[in-house]
């Protein structure tokens, strides 16, 4: 028999097993988010991580979803995003009530990773979703709650994270209308955020429009800071790209109600997905980290696939790299109680009473092999049961056992 | 323009990006000092120097915040970086090319649509380039000394870069097709490129090209 380690025990590429104290950790932050999002007035759905793989229409979505194939022979994807099946579920659950419908969710999405490029293929996701309402007002506000869930975090802006806003109708409505011939080229290379490429295009334009066309997305800056928005004004050119800037005016004079302005920068080259998206369009990044932490924007399309023309707008925060980026924090109190007879079991009830903590074990240990078990469970404190109360010490350094009652214990553990 | 950190390029494009950085007004004549050193500090500016491919990598993940590297290398792997200026410098050219001595079956089995073997340091580069033409290859990786493949009989052809020729040359290969040309960039991390955008596009703005841009 072949003595190796089988390979298939392994977790999947790309994917892995999350264990204490960071899946301590990305469970905490869930339930800070949740809680600020049901603050906000978001109610929390759960959809199926399985869609049929007509649900996803964009090719870079599908051809990164996982297939499999139901017992009717249909093809099913792994949701690759979740903005797609709560478009789905909006446009066929929620049709009988009244617009619009500001729906939240936590769960993980799933992509085929490159292997190598610290990329996950079990995304942790927390996101919201307002669908129903075309208002610049609900961009601004779900920017404003975004910004509120990294604060509340820990995060200050604009020294720890910012968040990016773009336009992305702004900038295709001055290609339209001053440089049609020239707009596929221009969107595909700042979508690959190529400005050499933009550059060479604008080279081979008429003076006035090459001056938008590489002008535009040079306007970058922090949106407190009014001469950005001034400078687009003068690349207001055409319809479509007066209304989008009024639309971005919009949405910063509300951000400014929302206390929410100083976390944002302005960049009008920013069109993220541009198939996708339609106006707002926004990533937030972290200090030191190259990647987008969440990212979001107006999707006023997408329902029109499953039969509504409801326009739509929401944001997604990936969660493990928000939380390599969050400050360290102390480990929840934790008592490690040793004791296996009676006297264990009601001093361990008696503290749990008051809401400590206590990993019970029922093996009698030395204190040495307690402390050891403890550190390994990020355990403060060791105790072992003794009358009236228990015998109380720190685990790290180890410390002298102090016998306390239920209630100095509860003190001296919670914070 | 301080505080920034900047990844620079061992190799052929080196001293072009130092001259470059200099221009900007960056004290990059610190990477003049020791050549071993792998970081090197000048007041809060700091520099690392990697393999050319390498560079994109730190900077993409914001390990760098800026990075100066050839278009080839962005060619090949698609890193997710803002790329900001053409610095005119490193210009060099990727090329098709066989043994001399084979040169007319190497077109005429690309003609008929054969499958023809390629080495080449560029594997998405050359498969693209196939693709592109309608053509067939069967595409071999590898990390050095291309020009051997074809005349020890791995490869029919290569897909590599070429500054002047000289190697091509002295190994009697000759150039059958032209796929691109490159010349050294200055990248971003996405992150960086917003949060500090004053200084990055100060830099951007001072490296002064030298030579022509590719258009």
């Amino acid at each position: 028999m072949d003595r190796k380690t089988p390979r298939k025990f392994a977790t999947t590429p790309g994917t892995r097993d999350v264990l204490p104290p960071e899946s301590t950790r990305l469970l905490d932050v869930q339930t800070r988010i949740r809680e600020r999002f049901r603050l906000f007035g978001f109610r929390e759905v759960v959809t199926p991580a399985l869609e049929y793989s007509e649900v996803i229409e964009e090719h870079g979505l599908r051809d990164a979803s996982y297939k499999l194939f139901d017992p009717d022979n249909q093809m099913l994807l792994l949701r690759p995003e979740m903005t797609t099946p709560i478009a789905r579920l909006v446009s066929q659950r929620l049709a009988g009530s009244p617009p619009p419908h500001k729906l939240s969710y936590v769960l993980p999405a799933y992509r085929r990773a490159s292997v190598g490029r610290g990329q996950s293929a079990e995304l942790y996701q927390a996101g919201v979703e307002v669908v129903g309402s075309p208002s610049p007002r609900e961009d601004a506000s779900a920017i404003a709650l975004l910004v509120d869930v990294l604060q509340s975090l820990g995060l200050e802006a604009p020294s720890d994270f910012a968040v990016v806003l773009g336009q992305s109708a702004f900038y295709s409505g001055y290609l339209r209308h001053t440089a049609p011939e020239a707009a596929t080229g221009v969107t595909a290379a700042l979508a690959a955020k190529d400005l050499v490429a933009v550059d060479a295009i604008a080279r081979d334009l008429a003076a006035d429009a090459a001056a938008g066309v590489s002008g535009i997305p040079r306007l970058v800056g922090p949106a407190t800071d009014g001469s950005i928005i001034e400078e687009a004004g003068s690349f207001a050119i055409g319809e479509e790209a007066v209304a989008a800037l009024d639309n971005l005016r919009e949405i910063l004079r509300h951000l400014e109600a929302h206390g929410a302005l100083g976390a944002v920068i302005l960049d009008l080259g920013l069109i993220g997905r541009h198939d996708y998206y339609t106006g707002a369009v926004y990533e937030a990044y972290a200090a030191g980290l190259g990647f987008t932490i969440a990212n979001g924007g107006r999707y006023d399309n997408l329902l029109r696939r499953f039969g509504k023309e409801m326009p739509a707008t929401g944001f997604a925060i990936y969660l493990e790299r928000l939380l390599s980026v969050l400050p360290e924090e102390e480990p929840p109190p934790l008592l490690v109680l040793v004791g296996g007879d009676v006297d264990g079991i009601e001093a361990t009830a008696g503290l749990r009473r008051l809401g400590v903590p206590v990993l019970h074990l029922s093996e009698d240990l030395s204190p040495g092999d307690a402390a050891e078990y403890a550190r390994s469970v990020e355990a403060a404190w060791i105790s072992y049961p003794a009358t009236g109360g228990v015998k109380l010490a720190t685990t790290d350094p180890p410390g002298d056992f102090v016998f306390m009652d239920a209630e100095s214990v509860a003190r001296t553990v919670l914070p | 323009m301080s505080g920034l950190r900047v990844a620079v390029p061992k190799g052929a494009i080196f001293e072009d990006a130092l001259s470059a950085l200099e221009r900007a007004g960056m004290p990059a004549h610190v990477l003049r000092e020791n050549g071993r050193r792998l970081v090197y500090r000048a007041g809060e500016t700091e520099f690392i120097v990697s393999r050319p491919s390498d560079v994109p990598v730190f900077v993409e993940y914001g390990a760098a915040d800026v990075g100066i590297v050839g278009k080839d290398v962005l060619e090949e792997h698609k890193h997710n970086v803002v790329e900001l200026k053409d610095l005119g410098t490193g210009r060099c050219r990727m090329i098709l090319a066989a043994p001399e001595s084979r040169a007319e079956d190497v077109r005429r089995a690309i003609r008929h649509a054969e499958v023809v073997r390629v080495a080449t340091k560029f594997p998405d580069t050359a498969r693209r380039y196939f693709e592109r033409m309608g053509r067939q290859a069967e595409v071999i990786e590898l990390h050095g000394s291309i020009e051997l493949a074809p005349l020890v009989g791995l490869a029919e052809c290569i897909v590599d870069l070429t500054a002047t020729g000289t190697t091509l040359r002295e190994n009697h290969l000759v150039e059958l097709d032209e796929i691109s040309t490159s010349t050294a960039r200055l990248i971003s991390n996405r992150g960086a490129y917003r949060l500090r955008h004053r200084e990055i596009a100060a830099l951007a703005d001072a490296m002064q090209e030298s030579g022509d841009p590719v258009g």
